[in-house]
């Protein structure tokens, strides 16, 4: 068996009194793609950042191909870091042979590999041109083909699609996809839950620094259960209503006029079920739907309420 | 070794390749060049004038004609003086001892047009010309003495010129004492006769019997020269490090603003970052002062080359720098020194996110920088005082001072003890300003957070 990319064990980090990342063991077998989710704050990018030895653990320990962090391993390994960063008076074209040769590509090949990523990405016309002078969305194209020029078997990407406008969001995944389909090994952080469902095959959750789930997508809506969702106008407690009835009744955000809340289907029941006995509980309905289910709420019957909360509001931020 | 080179050659090329870089460069020969030739030029383009004294006799006009004639034969025996330590040809030495090698002189007798100075106002005032030498000009000057006979007035219309006047003054007061020394039938050249017949004060170098029997006891240029080598070396050192602080400053500040420490980190270890910021701004400032130094080596050659013999006056000051006893403890100082100032400025750099927070680090650094050259200063004067001996082992200013005591011939066992404290110290200073690196690059610590900073330098690192 292949020794896996990235292995921590029982990894913690606090700053002073602050514990960022709790006892968080993860183990990223190659030729995986894995999602890290979690609000802002959840302790991803310095779990990221433990695992690549730029930060190191309180307790725990990394194993990078079977080794500590160091520059020898790391050389097998594409980061694009969450705080995107270019030296603005550079050219694309020598920023990412910079960067391909730091490393260890020849000058030649790098600077091949430097015209030929900036040809596919349709910056073929921007090679020359300072970094200072490309709109945000293409300097951090750059960057992100800064982190693939050396081919690395593990890519590990902290929030690449955070400022990237929809039509790169899905050059991007595809991107993603195609580094995976040449045999790379893909970690990747996100809050927006939608990217994951599209592009993982396993995820592991994060919420106040610790680790909330782990495990694939059919794992992740196995452990939800089925559901309903049901509106009612404002201040209506739902959940009270539904409680004698046999129906555990969780808010959910808000998709519309008056307030969500999404209701587990007890084993040998229907959405019609839940529907009646809201209506039977006199609940003023507004609106009714079988739900589908998404990451989202699986983070959000993982993690509770305030959590997903704090996801909700990452996501805002991102759209905003 | 090969990611050093390459963050080397990044830093390298980013600064050579910033227009301000080939302005800094290109802007001292061009300054030197405008201010010699602007000040060739006025000495040549000075005008000679004329002059007129209104008496008689000619006495007070012998007088000043006088003092011209021993300015002149003052000049010319400070060039003859400076020309023994030439190696002329005895046709040349000959041709210079009976040669004037004074300046032209700039101020001309003529008669004077008139007697009064009304009548010579006109002429005073450019209106009339007179007639001299060199054509008809305005009248720049005369000198005319008061009815009380005690002064002699000098009147011009250009009142700030005054060399004109500084030589009639001092012609007045030779007369004088001729006058006196004359009255007491002492002769007129008494004083210079009794000048002449006083003690020389002459200048020896006490050295082994061997080499005084070699290279005799005088004090010559070769002497003297180590001093001013060493000298220049210590100024150097001083001026490369004053000059480095706002490259390192601005350099990690650029790095910290734009993210850039994380993607750095993963590919390279800091120790060959901060080696290769450290050698790419050591390279930019020798760029730039070997560039300076070449074109003012080039400038002397040409100069020299000029005068016959001349290049033996550079001689000795190739020899000192090429004496191993001076150049290689001033270059091991000159690194030591390098390494420890220019870490201390690229970890404070760190911890800056902004050219504001920068410059609130730029007056204590200037300050910190002001210490050495006052040191250099004093030691230049005198490099036995005791304040010296005791701040040469002081590590900040060890380096400058160190270079300047060679020439002196320091106990061997002072220049390798305080050679290993500078060493120790350059370890120490690496090894803080590492942890300062990484607590400002990686951990964010700033500069406002001083508590902060040090909690996060000894976090544990890879």
């Amino acid at each position: 068996m292949r020794t896996p990319p990235l292995v921590m064990t029982q990894v913690t980090k606090r700053f002073g009194a602050f514990t960022a990342v709790s006892d968080l063991s993860l183990e990223v077998p190659e030729g995986a793609i894995i999602g890290f989710l979690g609000p802002n704050g959840a302790g991803k990018s310095t779990s990221l950042r433990m695992a690549l030895g730029v930060m190191q653990p309180d307790s725990g320990s990394v194993s990078l191909f079977g080794k500590p962090p160091e520059i020898a391993t790391l050389k097998r390994v594409g980061f694009l870091p969450e705080e995107r960063g270019l030296y603005k008076k550079m050219t694309p074209r020598s920023s990412i042979e910079h960067f391909a040769r730091l490393k260890g590509l020849s000058a030649q090949a790098a600077r091949a590999r430097a015209n030929e990523l900036l040809d596919t990405a349709g910056l073929g016309d921007f090679k020359s041109t300072r970094i200072s002078k490309l709109s945000k969305g293409m300097a951090q194209k750059v960057q992100i083909l800064s982190t693939l020029a050396h081919q690395p078997d593990f890519l590990i990407l902290d929030e690449p699609f955070s400022g990237l406008d929809p039509v790169n969001q899905q050059v991007l995944e595809d991107l993603i996809r195609a580094e995976h389909a040449r045999g790379a090994t893909i970690l990747f952080s996100t809050h927006v839950m939608e990217h994951a469902e599209r592009l993982c095959d396993r995820i592991v959750m994060m919420a106040r620094g610790r680790k909330v789930f782990d495990g694939t997508l059919d794992d992740a809506f196995g452990s939800l259960g089925r559901g309903a969702r049901i509106g009612v106008t404002e201040g209506f407690d739902l959940a009270a209503a539904l409680e004698p009835r046999g129906f555990e009744a969780h808010r959910a955000p808000d998709a519309g006029q008056g307030d969500a809340w999404r209701i587990l289907l007890p084993r040998g029941t229907g959405a019609q079920d839940a529907l009646r006995a809201a209506i039977e509980a006199g609940a003023p309905i507004v609106g009714f739907a079988p739900e589908e289910a998404r990451l989202r709420d699986v983070f959000v019957s993982l993690v509770g309420e305030a959590d997903a909360a704090a996801l909700v509001e990452s996501e805002a931020g991102e759209a905003a | 070794m090969r990611n050093t080179f390459l963050i080397f050659r990044r830093d390298y090329l980013g600064y050579v390749r910033a227009w301000g870089f080939w302005l800094s460069l290109a802007a001292v020969p061009l300054f030197m060049i405008i201010g010699g030739t602007f000040a060739l030029f006025a000495a040549k383009s000075s005008p000679v004038r004329y002059y007129a004294v209104v008496e008689p006799a000619a006495v007070y006009a012998d007088a000043i004609e006088g003092e011209f004639a021993l300015n002149d034969e003052d000049a010319s025996q400070q060039a003859r003086d400076l020309a023994a330590n030439m190696d002329l040809s005895p046709e040349q030495h000959a041709a210079l001892q009976a040669g004037n090698a004074a300046p032209p002189r700039k101020f001309i007798r003529v008669p004077a047009p008139a007697d009064s100075i009304d009548d010579l106002r006109p002429y005073l005032m450019g209106h009339r010309l007179v007639s001299g030498p060199l054509g008809d000009k305005p009248l720049f000057a005369v000198f005319i003495p008061s009815a009380d006979g005690k002064d002699l007035e000098y009147w011009s219309d250009d009142v700030n010129v005054g060399a004109l006047r500084a030589t009639a003054a001092n012609a007045m007061r030779r007369l004088a004492r001729q006058q006196a020394l004359s009255e007491a039938g002492l002769g007129s050249d008494f004083l210079d006769r009794v000048d002449a017949s006083a003690l020389q004060v002459s200048a020896h170098r006490i050295r082994t019997v061997a080499d005084q029997t070699t290279t005799g006891s005088e004090v010559t240029m070769a002497d003297r020269a180590p001093v001013f080598v060493a000298g220049g070396l210590a100024y150097f050192l001083w001026l490369m490090i004053f000059s480095i602080i706002q490259y390192l400053l601005m350099g990690t500040i650029e790095e910290r603003s734009n993210k850039i420490f994380d993607t750095l980190l993963t590919s390279v270890k800091l120790t060959e970052l901060l080696a290769g910021k450290l050698l790419a701004v050591f390279a930019v400032t020798s760029t730039m002062m070997l560039s300076w130094g070449l074109f003012a080596f080039g400038a002397s050659l040409f100069a020299t080359s000029q005068i016959p013999g001349g290049a033996s006056l550079l001689s000795p000051f190739l020899a000192a720098f090429a004496n191993p006893a001076i150049i290689i403890p001033g270059l091991i100082s000159f690194l030591l020194g390098y390494v420890m100032y220019g870490m201390i400025f690229m970890a404070l750099g760190s911890l800056c996110d902004t050219i504001q927070e920068a410059q609130t680090l730029l007056s204590p650094m200037m300050i910190l920088l002001m210490l050495p050259m006052f040191a250099i200063f004093i030691a230049f004067q005198d490099p036995g005082s005791p304040i010296i001996d005791i701040a040469s082992w002081i590590p900040v200013f060890t380096p400058f001072l160190l270079i300047l005591r060679m020439p002196h011939d320091p106990p061997l066992w002072e220049i390798v003890a305080q050679m290993l404290i500078m060493a120790l110290t350059a370890l120490a200073i690496l090894w803080l300003a590492t942890k300062v690196y990484r607590a400002g690059a990686v951990h964010g610590a700033g500069i406002g957070d001083l508590g902060g900073v040090f909690k996060r330098m000894f976090r544990r690192k890879r």
